[in-house]
């Protein structure tokens, strides 16, 4: 039995958007941070 | 690393250097100006926020292993491979708890040295100590090294200066700015790896789709897309556990517990485990393309570059040099930041001058600092190329303190006899497995051991801690 490639490509393409939007929200959480006075 | 031909110019690779040498120093040098004593150097204050918080707890985890080391495991485990090495997010993941519990119950603590001393006494304290330093330190040399051999294989930068540059980099600004300059760094660290695996993983799909990567590995390489891989299987567990065990009990992790504003530990480490989740597969995939690619692997843990520089030219070289020196810094400036203050706190204050002042303690971080960077450096030099398996080597003896950690948080039966008998049983365990079987299920055993030794122990105790104890430190 083997991974098919649906299921390889469902995980390749969503680990990048993963990625990408981890980058976002890192960046909207320091934004937000940032606005309230809280970053540290 | 056998590959002779450079993937990048090396006046190239030493500009890219410069350029972010200069922005790591300047950053540490302006951020350690808030530092007025050893609590602002060692922990930034106590106040770090959510945004922050979550980005250091990824970056730390990033090394330069989960950037070319996940392409290996790919070429070699296949998809299964890619998602074991995943599993070492659950380390961050399953900290997360821990993290707010830790902060509740030790408002004034520094170290994880601290905790042992506190709950478990003096000879639990030690043999963590001992076990601590060994690990740590190994990982701190383990990183020196990759940083030397990676800028060497990657842009021709001789394995000494490379080596030489990267932890001295790291070293003055983790001196002058503590763990502020550390996560302030790792933030800005954190968004270039991501960026950077993004736009590389994007741009290799646009020359090869994963149906075609996906039918040459069934035609030519039908092991790396099977679903029942034995090998790739043991490698979920060792990676599992070795992963927990590494957070679990690493200053690393603990100093950034007790530096986190309080109610933002457990949903950072959260975090930071689900930004980490997914870069395996992210940076893995790209070892799976070699062969439809046609590109030669002359060496597996070279894999990652060679697709990418194939593909993307020189514009993938220098994505991937950025990607690794951030990768390395970030590992390497957090753990001479913890280290230095683990000594600092549990060798200096505990045990040579508990009357130091906050001023004096600070001081001596930053020259316990210095010391490493010289000390790691010094064993550098000489590249003793087998310091990846002295890092599995310690894998039984992180994973023998997991219990004693774990059940010491929650438990008030857990006792100091469960404690030293579970780390001294399971690493000893542990390490006769490593030498008997292999080192894919040395961290199993080590913690299965540990763990049976402490809920025996805790079973029978009666010991009933008191939880104000901890807040002493």
């Amino acid at each position: 039995m083997t991974f098919s490639s649906g299921f390889l490509s469902l995980l390749v393409h969503g680990a990048l958007i993963w990625c990408a939007l981890s980058a976002l929200g890192l960046g909207g959480l320091l934004l937000k941070d940032i606005l309230r006075g809280e970053s540290w | 690393m056998t590959e002779d031909k450079v993937l990048l110019e090396p006046t190239i690779g030493w500009i890219l250097l410069a350029l972010f040498s200069a922005l790591w120093i300047g950053l540490g040098i302006y951020w350690g100006k808030r530092n007025r004593n050893f609590e602002d150097h060692a922990l930034a204050g106590r106040n770090v926020g959510l945004a922050l918080a979550s980005a250091t707890a990824a970056a730390t985890w990033i090394t330069s292993n989960t950037t070319m080391l996940a392409p290996q495991f790919a070429l070699q485990l296949g998809v299964w491979g890619m998602l074991a090495y995943s599993m070492a997010a659950f380390g961050l993941i399953l900290f997360a708890p821990l993290a707010g519990r830790i902060r509740q119950l030790m408002p004034h603590g520094y170290t994880s040295g601290d905790f042992f001393r506190l709950r478990y006494g003096r000879t639990a304290w030690g043999i963590f100590l001992v076990f601590t330093l060994f690990y740590s330190l190994t990982w701190l040399v383990s990183m020196a090294m990759a940083g030397g051999i990676l800028l060497e294989a990657l842009a021709g930068i001789d394995y000494v200066w490379g080596m030489t540059v990267i932890l001295a980099v790291c070293v003055i600004y983790t001196m002058r700015g503590g763990l502020a300059a550390v996560i302030g760094t790792d933030f800005i660290q954190s968004l270039i790896i991501l960026i950077g695996i993004v736009v590389v993983g994007f741009a290799v799909l646009r020359n090869v789709s994963v149906e075609q990567i996906h039918a040459d590995l069934a035609a030519n390489k039908p092991a790396l897309i099977d679903v029942l891989f034995p090998a790739a299987l043991m490698a979920i567990f060792n990676n599992l556990l070795f992963g927990l065990g590494e957070v679990f009990h690493n200053n690393v992790w603990w100093s950034r517990a007790f530096a986190f504003r309080e109610g933002v530990g457990t949903k950072a480490f959260l975090i930071g485990g689900l930004v980490w989740l997914p870069i395996p597969v992210a940076a893995g995939f790209i070892a799976l393309a070699s062969g439809v690619l046609g590109v030669g692997v002359p060496s597996p843990d070279m894999v990652g570059p060679l697709v990418i520089a194939n593909v993307l030219g020189d514009l993938g070289a220098i994505a991937i040099f950025i990607v690794v020196f951030c990768s390395l810094a970030s590992s390497i400036d957090s753990l001479l930041a913890a280290t230095s203050d683990l000594i600092t706190e549990d060798v200096y204050r505990r045990l040579i001058q508990p009357a130091a002042t906050p001023e004096r303690l600070k001081s001596m971080a930053q020259w316990i600092t210095l010391a490493l960077g010289l000390g790691t450096w010094a064993v550098c030099v000489p590249r003793i190329g087998t310091l990846a398996s002295v890092l599995f080597f310690a894998g039984p003896l992180v994973g023998s303190m997991i219990w004693p950690i774990v059940t010491g948080l929650y438990w008030r039966r857990a006792s100091s006899t469960g404690a030293v008998g579970g780390m001294l049983l399971g690493a000893g365990a542990g390490l006769i497995a490593y030498f008997q079987i292999g080192w894919f299920v040395a961290s199993t055993i080590g913690t299965a051991v540990s763990m049976a030794w402490v809920l025996g122990a805790a079973s029978l105790s009666k010991e009933r801690f008191d939880w104000n104890r901890l807040k002493e430190a």
